[in-house]
């Protein structure tokens, strides 16, 4: 099964940063080399709040199909639900997909009413 | 035909039994509720979560002549030597009475405050405070 497409609660994105490593000279002269042309590491966080227990264990079964955060994939639109700038800012940039950067966390809230929370990491 | 409720109405029922010199009750139901907004909407929305129940009693003091003080035993679900255990719950029956009729709220509470005092020139009186436990067994208002 694909991601959900539920429109989120909440979503926190970072975005990233280019691969370079830093040399710093004694003087403190700084050296930076650049080894990539494109930008990964972004984290996207997503709280989905008091949402049905049957929409909740599907993060779970998509959790498994990943196995885990072994396997890469793409959110659907949803996820943006709310943001009206450019669609690419907040989501994996060009070359990258997401895997998940831990499991769903699942807080039961009350009988058949859950939260979820999905940590995902984007990773070229 | 039309009914003004008042404190003449009033009753108030602990484990079955109708107390005496009562003086008011309230009761207050809450219901939690659980927001669903989600980003992109306008407007929040909710779902119910779990409901509440709990208030309050004033009691006269009051000694019928037989050793009967209905006052002294609801302060006694508080004031005592021994602790407060699951089983002390009270089967408490809120009451309007309109001829032969009733018009109840039932449910079961743990007596969570007491107060009484005395004053020059006051009636001394028993103030209680509930706090339901599990759903109401029964609404016929």
């Amino acid at each position: 099964m694909a991601y959900p497409a539920l429109a989120p609660a909440s979503r926190s994105f970072s975005a990233g940063d280019y691969q370079y490593k830093t040399y710093k000279a004694q003087n403190g002269a700084e050296i930076r080399i650049l080894y990539g042309d494109k930008r990964t590491g972004m984290t996207l966080e997503l709280g989905y709040d008091n949402i049905p227990d049957t929409d909740a264990d599907d993060f779970v079964a998509h959790y498994d199909e990943t196995k885990g955060g072994f396997t890469t994939f793409t959110l659907p639109t949803e996820f943006r639900s709310g943001w009206n700038g450019n669609s690419a800012a907040i989501d994996a940039s060009v070359g990258n997909q997401w895997r998940y950067d831990g499991p769903p966390q699942i807080t039961s809230v009350r009988p058949g009413i859950s939260s979820v929370t999905v940590k995902l990491v984007g990773v070229l | 035909m039309a009914k003004v409720y008042t404190g003449k109405d009033g009753r108030l029922l602990l484990d079955g039994t109708e107390q005496i010199k009562v003086s008011s009750w309230t009761l207050t139901g809450s219901l939690e509720m659980l927001e669903t907004t989600t980003l992109g909407e306008s407007q929040r929305s909710y779902t119910p979560g779990v409901q509440e129940f709990n208030g309050s009693a004033s009691l006269l003091y009051y000694n019928d002549g037989n050793g009967r003080n209905d006052a002294a035993t609801a302060l006694k679900k508080v004031l005592r030597v021994a602790g407060v255990t699951e089983s002390d719950t009270v089967a408490l029956t809120l009451r309007l009475v309109e001829g032969n009729t009733n018009h109840d709220v039932q449910l079961n509470v743990y007596i969570t405050s007491v107060s009484f005092g005395a004053s020059v020139g006051e009636v001394s009186r028993a103030d209680i405070s509930f706090q339901g436990t599990g759903a109401l067994t029964a609404v016929t208002i």
